[in-house]
């Protein structure tokens, strides 16, 4: 399995850059997971959308619908692609360091 | 409705044709294409927003409400086992003059498109290799 450093500790990641350890993920991992999605800095309101993200899946084990990220934030789903470029799924759930979620798109 | 034709572009890009219009679909890169057009997933939440706003749209236009456009933004949300497109996420924007009271009629408007009505009750599909 490919690694990479990430807050400067080599992590396992997956073909599509997800790290393979949920338990790795912290928030300087976090800062650098954003920079391969195109964020270069981590705003308060990206915070906001990885925190939310994070503390769901460690409750529920899976990652919440995209409507209920949008509500539990209060972000339009344009605001959550402006913030993550690469979608709620592929952006922000890799930059919480959660699975990789299914699908093919 | 007149043919659609689907015809290799390259690798896994084809190129759509209907009435004379033409538009590609392609596979990302992590899924083997070169990521030259759309997915045909999100071939059909585009069909669906679009859809979806053009019904819309023509209720704002009937009704007077002028002051800004719609739009609509759309995420396709996918599933496994089987492999599809498990659900829609839509924000849909309204001009500006629509007043609340009438939001509960333009849902049940983007609710009757021809698309969403398409979703809701799936079509049959009748496969024939030729």
């Amino acid at each position: 399995m490919e690694q990479k450093e990430f807050g400067g500790k080599m992590l396992d990641i997956d073909e599509d850059g997800f790290i393979q350890d949920p338990e790795d993920w912290n928030e300087a991992v976090a800062a650098d997971l954003a920079k391969t999605e195109g964020v270069e800095e981590l705003t308060e309101n990206h915070w906001k959308v990885v925190h939310y993200l994070r503390d769901y899946y460690l409750q529920y084990n899976m990652a919440p619908m995209i409507r209920k990220l949008c509500k539990q934030t209060g972000f339009k789903l344009k605001e959550i692609y402006d913030l993550f470029p690469s979608g709620p799924a592929k952006g922000a759930c890799k930059v919480a360091g959660l699975p990789k979620p299914t699908g093919c798109v | 409705m007149d043919l659609i034709t689907v015809a290799r572009e390259a690798g896994l890009a084809f190129k759509v044709n209907v009435r004379g219009h033409e538009f590609s679909s392609d596979m990302s890169v992590s899924d083997g294409g070169r990521d030259a057009a759309p997915a045909p997933a999100e071939l059909v939440g585009g069909a669906l927003g679009a859809c979806i706003a053009m019904m819309v749209q023509a209720y704002c236009d009937t009704c007077g409400y002028t002051d800004g456009e719609v739009g609509v933004s759309l995420a396709v949300e996918l599933g496994d086992n089987p492999k599809r497109v498990a659900g829609f996420v839509i924000d849909l924007e309204l001009p500006a003059d629509v007043p609340e009271e009438k939001h509960d009629v333009i849902m049940r408007v983007a609710e009757k498109c021809s698309i969403h009505e398409t979703l809701a009750n799936p079509p049959r599909v009748d496969i024939d290799i030729t």
